[in-house]
């Protein structure tokens, strides 16, 4: 029987429960922690996010999620079907899954021509151009598979692992496992998550300490020049005043404690309001792009309005990143299921792979450049793919049974295709890999053993990974 | 689709199966890892309970190792020959199995080991004797009060319970807190607001020796008390305006079972009548119109869970929303997670796969969906009245004379039409593609109007809640897929409890009534416990069960066993019996626990004691809390002056099941309203952010002990956000406006109207030091507005504006 990674702590336990925190709390928890450490020997107990070994030697330190919403087509983009293209027009010569989605017709080929790249001569459509040339430093996995048809399941068990229980984000488990490597920031930020199909609970702690839940940097109904942590500041107070507030509240809180007796609670509050007055200076520093330079922000399509706002969500990130955040996410999503092209296939596709296409490849130049890329782990991917037959004339329908997502990065093979769907691109076929699978993978490349990595709650030890997860070790460098 | 629903749990070595071999105990668990979930999801949907494709049934041991039309599938042990092997491999000549896609090479290899190993299988066998000895399933006995040393302490019988663990622990209790203290508590316990400068005043200054039970009788009898308990009610009712899950849409009609509860608290409806009637209250005899319209509303309990709405599979959807309502059901009302026994025996309680889909065939045979076909909409009951009906039928009435006008002036225009075309000419198949400018446009903006006029369409009052459906019984869904069933199972009650509560089921009736009476059968020491333990636990901040939603094995020990069962006992007595109980009385209850010297208490700090008992589980304190959010804000508004009374109602602008967020991440939802935290709109998935900061939790689960976090976010927000900014300038026009009074004066005011308590002449100091400060940072502004409120705003987020002691 695997020991737990952490013991749920026994005797500090409601500490840990009551005062695990937003971000801002990290630097309050470790002076809780230095407070307590006289008394308690494991300081893991009170911060839920204090750094902390892995269980493996670990090939990535972090992780950036770039989340495609809605389910970008596998056939079009990384996924290349020759038969498909020949086969236009005909039905499909074997069954349907049993549950769909919706009715589909006859297999409809890619719009967009397919051509080899890079040493490793992958097909990568026409609508990743700028991603292609870096095709050599892709694992492309296209036997994924998943098993919820419709957008709200689909992208909760993507993010958590499970389509119909509240369950801990994988970003949190991340957190949860590793800790945080910055004390002021948040381990697990998210940029722009959609508030539809799951909402919250795709960045939520669920029963894990609240420190481990995604801090999210505005939302995808706003633009990302709003991407902000909430109640960072306000116009209407001036920073002067407010120290002189602090101040006063400080004394009255300190004079309110020397009645009442030592309370840890108290005492956390008159820290939270200290650590928030940092935190108001510190975090706007990071959100801004005023130090970048202008070739990196070319690099990025700053400079051009199509890829300028993923662009500022992926750059954004880069900086978390290199501050140490454990697990940022960037979600592509406009106010509508972005890649859900049910119709207009051609056109959508078109301009969703615009948008992202730049950007992600200005990423992956500049992680590189940075050195970052050797142990930072991205990760791209939809919640699920679309069906290689019909919808209508230029539609493609959801399709989970079938998909691809890819990696690049820290610990990964590169310049290859892992694992494939059918001839036409319906079921994954050969190595497949469930979502299951890939949380397994993902927490691996990490350090942590999914098996390993369980948090007692309820009498239960969850896992992200429920009773499931493979490490899919071939593609491992 | 046919994942497992349910965590395999890790008992950490408590329950462990019987004594076996290690290495076929190791083969086994592989099997059941590896072996039988492919089985399951990829084979059994042809060879299964359902359906045996070439009569073959990969679901039972026997009928594997027999194979199917064409033979034995292995010999266990030998790999090599398999047929099983060569068709999962795709061998030539084999059929290619799974048809269409490929196994991958672990899943194979999975396969080929499990062969290897001699097929290990393990034996259904009978459920371990679970602890059916667990203390909570065990008839309420009703313990005599101990004997205690320190008997003058003892005001009523709770206080010898609790006083009798002090004195084994040589504990002693804290003194009586001061009245300023008591008064504030009482208020916040029983109303979720502060007490009044005035109201304070009064009580301090009353000698009488009932003072405090006066107060006690005020704020039972003030709407204010359904207002918060009703919220910690809804708290265990997991409360929400929206969804939540797949697809956020609007239950519009769910704030009608929201009200429903305040009212019910504060009419002090009995607790089990409260409780069936949201169980079962529309099979309830009713003897007017509006009580049969108030019992519908109360079956909304289990039918506001949240659904996977949009979830594909039909049979999916319904399963996992009666597994919802199920669980919710348990964990409420008796602290059981019946939840677990959906995909296997419960691992720890005694409640088997066949108790859950006895229980789970009662809810399949109610009626809580109107319609299964897409756009899915629950089920409601009407409550329109004659009124709603007659608006209903003029609006149609309406719809269809502007849809015959739209006909009409479509036939002149076609006739006008015809008469333009050069004689000969053939009509257009559609002609008004063919009208003239003006036509077209007068057609157009006609057209226009009648689609606003559908969408203006009065939308009939209803209930969202619960129906008699078809009487059905379910069969056990192994692993709980409904993709393979096996033996039909009779609604019925669990086990558990079944021979100690004899019930009848009818058949032709669902048996939910059956269920409610078996919940609050006088046998039943479930029911009653968890009740005492809900209320204990919004007194003291922790329940004697510390885990409120779980009596089971699982679950903590009670801190007072005997006090539990002493309050449970006194609880469901009826007042009419020898020695006269409470007969499910709340009001009483409440009365009862804080008329205790123990909820009297001090909260003061006494380090010989915390060093005994350092979480204060013997009770030798009372607690200190930090206000809920609900009393954080509603306390916030009142300093403000700007807290708006009125009850009941939806705050949420949108139609009845209109999206809340669809494809978009659009927020429609306002918060600035003035009304009590209560009556703001809870959105699943996307609660209110202030709720969100303050441990509100997400509303998808039932949650009877809400967590207090203290995090730098939350400080934030008293520093930046517009609704503590906005209280403090109102407070500080206030202040501003009372020109006659110097600085003292107007801070002493200030103290007053905001912690209802004078100020000392520290404090005083304090705030002349701070005004001095203020002043520094706006030259020419020396007593405004703006100054007063950065001074009061000091006050809003100082630990006593938010703490209870």
């Amino acid at each position: 029987m695997p020991t737990p990674h952490i013991q749920r702590p026994q005797t500090r336990r409601e500490l840990l429960r009551n005062s695990a925190a937003g971000f801002g709390y990290l630097g309050f928890l470790s002076v809780l922690a230095d407070e307590a450490r006289a008394a308690e020997s494991s300081s893991s107990r009170i911060d839920p996010l204090l750094p902390k070994p892995s269980h493996i030697a670990p090939r990535a330190k972090r992780v950036i999620f770039l989340f495609m919403k809605g389910g970008p087509s596998h056939m079009d983009t990384f996924d290349y079907k020759p038969l498909l293209e020949r086969d236009h027009g005909k039905p499909l010569p074997f069954d349907k899954p049993r549950v769909q989605f919706a009715p589909t017709g006859n297999l409809l080929k890619s719009p967009w021509e397919f051509k080899q790249h890079g040493q490793s001569g992958i097909h990568v459509s026409a609508l990743f151009p700028h991603v292609a040339k870096h095709v050599d430093d892709l694992c492309i996995l296209n036997g994924v598979h998943g098993t919820n048809a419709a957008h709200g399941g689909a992208v909760l068990k993507l993010h958590t692992g499970s389509d119909n229980f509240v369950r801990p984000s994988m970003g949190a488990w991340v957190a949860y496992g590793l800790g945080s490597e910055n004390r002021n920031l948040p381990g697990f930020i998210t940029i722009c998550p959609t508030l539809a199909h799951g909402g919250v609970n795709n960045w939520g702690a669920a029963f894990l300490p609240a420190a481990c839940a995604g801090t999210p940097l505005g939302h995808a109904g706003l633009g990302i020049d709003q991407a902000r942590v909430s109640y960072i500041d306000t116009r209407r107070v001036p920073r002067q005043v407010q120290r002189m507030q602090l101040d006063a509240v400080g004394e009255l809180n300190r004079e309110h404690l020397e009645q009442s007796g030592p309370e840890q609670a108290l005492e956390g509050r008159i820290h939270s309001f200290e650590l928030a007055y940092r935190m108001q200076s510190e975090m706007p520093e990071v959100e801004s792009l005023r130090g970048e330079t202008e070739v990196t922000r070319s690099l990025y399509g700053l400079n051009d309005p199509v890829t300028a706002p993923f662009g500022r969500q992926c750059l954004l990130a880069r900086r978390f990143l290199e501050r140490g955040v454990r697990f940022v996410q960037v979600t592509h999503s406009n106010a509508e299921v972005q890649w859900d092209q049910h119709s207009g296939l051609k056109a959508g596709h078109d301009r969703n792979a615009k948008e992202v296409d730049y950007p992600i490849a200005g990423l992956l130049t500049d992680l590189k450049g940075r050195g970052l890329l050797e142990d930072t782990l991205v990760v791209w991917g939809g919640e699920f793919g679309r069906t290689p037959t019909a919808q209508g004339s230029d539609g493609r329908d959801h399709n989970p049974e079938g998909f691809t997502m890819w990696f690049a990065g820290a610990g990964v093979k590169t310049g290859i295709r892992y694992g494939s769907t059918d001839d036409y691109g319906y079921y994954a076929a050969e190595n497949k890999m469930h979502i299951h699978d890939v949380h397994a993978t993902i927490l691996y490349m990490l350090g942590l053993d999914h098996e390993r990595l369980t948090y007692r709650y309820a009498g239960r030890d969850f896992r992200l990974t429920d009773i499931h997860g493979n490490v899919v070790k071939e593609i491992l460098a | 689709m046919f994942g497992s629903l349910c965590l395999t749990a890790r008992p950490g070595g408590a329950v462990a199966a019987p004594q076996a071999p290690a290495a076929a105990a190791a083969g086994e668990r592989r099997f059941e890892q590896h072996v039988r979930p492919l089985l399951v999801e990829q084979c059994q949907s042809c060879h299964g309970a359902s359906r045996q494709s070439g009569g073959l049934r990969l679901d039972l041991r026997e009928s594997v190792m027999k194979g199917g039309k064409s033979g034995a599938l292995f010999v266990p042990g030998k790999p090599e020959g398999s047929r099983l092997l060569a068709a999962v491999k795709h061998l030539s000549g084999a059929p290619q199995m799974p048809p269409g896609r490929k196994l991958s090479d672990v899943q194979i290899g999975a396969l080929e080991q499990w062969i290897a190993a001699g097929a290990p299988w393990p034996a259904a066998r009978p459920a371990p004797a679970r602890s059916a000895n667990h203390w909570s399933f065990q008839p309420i006995r009703v313990p005599a009060p101990p004997r205690v040393r320190q008997a003058a302490w003892v005001k009523n019988p709770i206080d010898a319970f609790v006083l009798s663990r002090l004195e084994s622990q040589s504990l002693k209790p804290n003194p009586p807190a001061d009245r300023m203290a008591l008064i504030r508590r009482a208020n916040y316990d029983l109303t979720g607001l502060p007490p009044t400068a005035e109201e304070v005043e009064a009580f301090v200054a009353d000698r009488s020796p009932n003072a405090f039970e006066k107060v006690v009788d005020r704020l039972l009898a003030s709407p204010h008390y359904g207002e918060r308990w009703g919220r910690h009610w809804l708290d265990v009712a997991r409360y929400a305006d929206t969804n939540g899950l797949d697809e956020n849409v609007h239950y519009g009609n769910a704030f009608r079972y929201r009200d429903w509860v305040v009212e019910a608290f504060n009419r002090d409806v009995p607790y089990n009548r409260f409780l069936q009637e949201q169980l079962a209250g529309d099979l309830l005899p009713a003897s007017s119109d509006a009580e049969k319209r108030s019992n519908n509303i109360a079956t909304g309990f289990l039918a506001i869970g949240p659904k996977v709405i949009s979830e594909v599979d039909d049979t999916k959807m319904e399963m996992d929303a009666i597994d919802e309502q199920l669980d919710t059901m348990g964990r409420v009302t008796m602290g059981l997670t019946f939840g677990c026994a959906r995909c296997h025996d419960h691992k720890f309680d005694p409640i088997s796969q066949k108790d859950y889909y006895a229980l789970a065939g009662i809810f399949k045979s109610t009626r809580f969906m109107q319609t299964m076909s897409k756009p899915r909409m629950w089920f409601e009951h009407s409550l329109a009245g004659p009124e709603d009906q007659a608006k209903l039928d003029a609006h149609t009435a309406r719809v269809k004379a502007h849809e015959a006008e739209i006909a009409r002036f479509t036939r002149e225009a076609t006739a006008r039409l015809e008469a333009s075309l050069p004689a000969g000419a053939a009509l257009p198949s559609k002609p008004e593609t063919s009208f003239n400018a003006e036509d077209k446009k007068q057609l157009a903006a006609l057209k226009s109007a009648l689609d606003q006029l559908k969408k203006d369409a009065p939308e009939l009052p209803g209930a969202i809640g619960l129906s008699e459906g078809k009487p059905v019984n379910l069969p056990i869904h192994i692993r709980g897929s409904f993709l393979n069933l096996g033996e039909m199972v009779p609604r019925g009650m669990p086990s558990l409890l079944a021979s100690r509560i004899p019930t009848q089921m009818p058949a032709d009736h669902s048996g939910r009534l059956e269920l409610s009476q078996f919940v609050l059968a006088d046998q039943n020491p479930l029911t009653a416990r968890v009740a005492v333990n809900r209320v204990w636990r919004w007194h003291f901040g922790k329940g004697i069960v510390a885990s409120t939603d779980n009596f089971g094995a699982l679950g903590e020990k009670p801190s007072h066993p005997e006090l539990l069962d002493w309050l449970a006992a006194r609880f469901k007595t009826p007042t009419d019996a020898a020695g006269g109980g409470l007969g499910w009385s709340l009001k009483a209850l409440h009365r009862l626990v804080m008329l205790s010297n123990t909820y009297q208490m001090s909260s003061a700090h006494r380090p010989e004691a915390a060093a005994v008992d350092p979480e204060n589980k013997w009770l030798w304190r009372a607690p200190i809390r930090r206000l809920e959010a609900e009393e954080i804000r509603d306390s916030v508004l009142t300093s403000a002056g700007s807290l708006d009374r009125s009850m009941g109602g939806s705050l949420l602008p949108l139609k009845n099941r209109e999206y809340v967020f669809d494809h978009t991440s659009k927020d429609l939802t306002k918060y600035d309203s003035t009304r009590r935290s209560l009556y703001l709109p809870v959105v699943r998935n996307h609660v209110y952010d202030f709720f969100q900061l303050f441990d509100f939790g997400d509303a998808a689960v039932p949650q009877g002990d809400r967590s207090t976090t203290t995090v730098a976010p939350q400080a934030l927000f008293m520093m930046n956000s517009d609704l503590m900014i906005d209280a403090a300038e109102r407070i500080g026009a206030r202040l501003a406006e009372r020109t006659e009074l110097g600085d003292t004066e107007r801070l002493k005011l200030m103290y007053r109207e905001l912690l209802a308590r004078p100020s000392n002449p520290r404090e005083i100091e304090q705030g002349r030091r701070l005004l001095a400060r203020l002043r520094t940072a706006a030259p020419g502004d020396a007593n405004g507005p703006r100054l007063w409120g950065w001074a009061a705003q000091v006050l809003l987020m100082s630990n006593e504006f938010v703490t209870v002691r």
